[in-house]
């Protein structure tokens, strides 16, 4: 009895995104009468271009009022309980000085600067580049509302599964999965990592809260755990809703990012809802959309044969934690491992943070077809005081 | 009456004065090996400079901070938050046989000799840096520790920490709530708020000395008999006296020396002798007869797990989250989950962490050292003492307190112990193979 009333939150948040998903197409947030889902050279440049971002600027404002409004409400809580430690706690910020860390590692400028160049191909890569490569299926990287798209998106025919067949020939399909699978077993989640520009959004917001050293909210496993349900209900969704008649890309908070910065006429639906969302949760929890993104989900089923992996030196490891607490994905074995060395996990979206924060030399690496990419050092962690003449009387006034 | 209380009060200063002369002559006795020790590189002085002050000429180093003064008993005690609140911390784990003596009729028969030790120092009120202290600190690692709060209370304020017994989750949030109690105790104590910037520079404090500390670690691993044990037990020891800027400007000194040491291959002594690594029981100052032992039998203590020693400043706090929270979090974490401490339930990791450790300093043979009375220690010997036979690295179980009784037991057991490595050492196929297989 107590395990089936244990039950009934669950069963009532996965209704509740079933019933969301299924009559998205009817909650407008920001309609067209006439869609437009192509530009060209000029209106790209044009001052028309901007006008069309109004969408996103909106997502953007609501998303800030939003996060705004929930720390006051958060700080009033504490207020309200009569709590003022907590409350000072949350009101303390920083004021001219910082933490003495690491140094800017070239892993993490690479995966900036990858997220950065891909999220803009994405958005303008085929009026840039062109359309040679417009068969080839790429999960994630490419909307299929934005015609002008330089690569053909996975996820479109994914989510509308009769129309792949309706629409294309047979060698088109068989490309069409060829892509599909052969992008994803060969980069596996390094998509959601270094390429995806959902990615780069969540990431900007987190950094925005820790330069403002605003207080986030921490999830571990277990708290993780409490998503599976509507991580899969997602997935079983987006393959199978359009069988029911609904449409997943009215749900798709992707849509109200790329083809609406690149300029072209969409009309958003609980998409735009669903981004001021993403904005939000990311900004008090790292890459909380990636925890349900469905696409994650389904490109990380091939993280046992990926190329792209995370080794560990069982014996080096301390379990300091350190890797555990930087997850944005809340993975624990990658600590507590003990036997094997390979803790490549289904939900690693291969952002490199746990290696990064890891002070034991070689204890974490990332590895590519076996050529190591990224190791753990004790150096690296501590680097932030290289130079620095410890002097003496530099102390706390 | 009035001439009873004068003969207790005569009888008292008399003893006092009979503790003074005992501690400072046994500190003064072991501090003279240590200097006696060849090789120790010039920029040694200052450590040992502060364990003479401390011990022989019984002044506070810390005195002239002019902040009020926090005693930790543990590492699980972050010095971070201490600073942060504009306090010094020092570290009153002690290691003298005096004042074990004194605390002998104090405590419990079976209770360690450290406790003792500390109930000694408490009950005399004559050592400065424990009778400065405006607050101590006491994680409950042990049932000794527990016990000795209510002691410590009589004279001083105490802030008891509970340490989880395990490292899941729940037990790390458990220990940040702790952490904002002490945080809470420590304001009170300065009168001052600690806000995002105090915790930050207390953060860089610390953060410098674990900085040179993983520099001296790296050039000790780069070569193993760049130093002896027992002069690093001084340096490790002189950090518990000295505020973390201080010490860390020392280290900086010796780490340069020995880079310059290291570039042109000066070692600290001549010979390849056995390379021996020390786990177990805290080795404090005075308290060196094993290390001294070991050094003077014509071994090198190329490597201690001991939580004076350079376990209990190695592991740096990472900040993941640079929120207030994050760092309180990071504190937490570094002080529970890293930690080797037998005080915890499944202390397996400590396995894994001397097994790295021999290979770091290609370590020859293990001494555990079990404090007569920390059970704690003395139920892992069985679990390490298998481990390191699958590696075919000798072990031995050396019991001893803090007095000079056991001491020629305890040097016929390193020397045999030291030939018998030297012994195998001989006979290296074996040794060689055995390793190999046991290693990996």
């Amino acid at each position: 009895m107590s395990k089936a009333k244990k039950r009934i939150p669950a069963i009532l948040i996965c209704i509740g995104t079933a019933a969301l998903v299924y009559f998205a197409g009817y909650i407008p947030f920001y309609t067209y009468q006439e869609e437009v889902l192509h530009t060209t050279q000029e209106q790209f440049f044009s001052a028309d271009h901007l006008v069309k971002l109004l969408p996103f600027v909106i997502i953007v404002l609501l998303a800030a009022a939003c996060i705004l409004i929930l720390l006051q409400i958060r700080e009033f809580a504490a207020w309200k309980r009569k709590d003022d430690k907590r409350y000072r706690r949350l009101k303390t910020k920083p004021k001219g000085s910082k933490v003495i860390g690491q140094k800017r590692s070239v892993f993490m400028t690479v995966r900036w600067c990858c997220m950065i160049v891909f999220s803009l191909l994405v958005m303008f890569g085929g009026i840039v580049l062109g359309f040679h490569l417009a068969g080839i299926a790429f999960p994630v990287l490419a909307c299929p509302t934005n015609l002008d798209q330089m690569v053909e998106s996975s996820c479109y025919f994914l989510a509308h599964i009769p129309a792949l067949f309706e629409e294309y020939s047979a060698g088109g399909i068989i490309l069409f999965f060829v892509s599909t699978i052969g992008f994803a077993v060969l980069l596996g989640r390094v998509i959601c990592g270094f390429l995806c520009p959902m990615g780069l959004i969540q990431d900007i917001m987190d950094k925005i809260r820790q330069k403002s050293g605003t207080e986030g909210i921490r999830m571990n496993e277990k708290r993780h755990n409490l998503l599976k349900p509507v991580k899969w209900l997602l997935v079983f969704l987006m393959l199978g809703i359009t069988f029911a008649g609904g449409e997943f890309c009215s749900f798709c908070p992707a849509l109200a990012t790329s083809p609406v910065l690149a300029g072209l006429s969409v009309s958003l639906y609980l998409s735009g809802f669903m981004m001021i969302f993403v904005l939000v949760s990311s900004f008090f929890k790292r890459r909380f959309w990636c925890s349900i993104c469905p696409m994650g989900l389904l490109i990380g089923l091939t993280h046992k044969i990926s190329p792209f992996r995370i080794k560990k030196d069982v014996q080096s490891c301390t379990e300091c934690g350190a890797c555990y607490e930087a997850c944005p994905m809340g993975v624990k074995i990658i600590y507590t491992e003990r036997e094997k060395s390979d803790v490549t996990d289904m939900n690693c979206i291969m952002c490199g943070e746990c290696i990064r924060k890891c002070p034991e030399d070689n204890a974490l690496a990332m590895t590519f077809a076996g050529k190591t990419l990224f190791r753990a050092s004790r150096k690296q962690i501590l680097s932030g005081f290289e130079n620095r003449k410890a002097q003496k009387g530099g102390d706390v006034q | 009456m009035n001439a009873a209380d004068l003969h207790e009060q005569e009888k008292r200063k008399r003893q006092e004065e009979r503790f003074r002369n005992k501690m400072t002559k046994t500190s003064a006795r072991y501090l003279r090996r240590m200097e006696e020790l060849k090789g120790a590189p010039d920029s040694l002085a200052p450590f040992l400079q502060t364990l003479r002050r401390v011990y022989l000429e019984m002044e506070n180093p810390l005195a002239d901070q002019e902040k009020p003064i926090v005693g930790t008993y543990c590492v699980m005690a972050p010095q971070e938050l201490i600073y942060a609140a504009g306090a010094v911390p020092v570290k009153l784990c002690s290691g003298s046989y005096t004042a074990f003596s004194i605390g002998d009729d104090i405590v419990p028969r079976d209770a360690c000799p450290l406790v003792k030790a500390v109930a000694g120092f408490q009950d005399m009120e004559l050592m400065p840096i424990y009778r400065d202290c405006s607050l101590m600190a006491v994680p409950i690692t042990c049932d000794c520790k527990k016990k000795i709060v209510e002691l410590l209370e009589k004279t001083h304020d105490v802030y008891p920490l509970q340490v989880p017994v395990s490292r899941e989750d729940e037990d790390v949030d458990q220990y940040v709530e702790e952490l904002y109690g002490f945080m809470d105790r420590l304001e009170e104590l300065t009168g001052r708020e600690i806000t995002w910037d105090h915790l930050a520079k207390g953060m860089n404090i610390v953060g410098r000395s674990r900085y040179e500390l993983s520099r001296f670690l790296e050039l000790k691993k780069s070569m193993p008999y760049l130093m002896k044990g027992t002069h690093i037990l001084a340096v490790m020891n002189a950090a518990a006296y000295l505020p973390a800027d201080v010490w860390a400007g020392y280290m900086h000194e010796l780490n340069e020396e020995l880079t310059v040491k290291v570039r042109e291959r000066q070692r600290a002594v001549s010979r390849d002798l056995p390379r021996i690594m020390v786990t177990g029981s805290p080795l404090v100052f005075p308290n060196m007869k094993i290390p001294l032992l070991i050094e003077e039998m014509g071994g090198i203590l190329a490597a201690d797990e001991t939580c004076m020693g350079e376990r209990g400043m190695s592991d740096p706090a990472v900040v993941v989250d640079k929120s207030f929270d994050g760092m309180i979090r990071a504190l937490a974490n570094q002080a529970v989950r890293p930690c080797s401490c037998p005080t915890f339930v499944n202390n397996k990791e400590r396995i894994f962490r001397i097994r790295q450790m021999i290979e770091d300093y290609r370590i020859q043979g293990v001494i555990y050292h079990v404090l007569r009375g920390c059970l704690v220690y003395d139920f892992e010997y069985k679990l390490i003492e298998e481990e390191l036979g699958r590696m075919g690295i000798p072990v031995i179980r050396l019991e001893s307190d803090y007095n000079e009784e056991d001491v020629e037991q305890l040097r016929i057991r390193i020397e045999a112990f030291i030939e018998l490595i030297k012994l195998k050492e001989q006979n290296n196929g074996n040794v060689q193979a055995g390793r190999n297989e046991g290693g990996m």
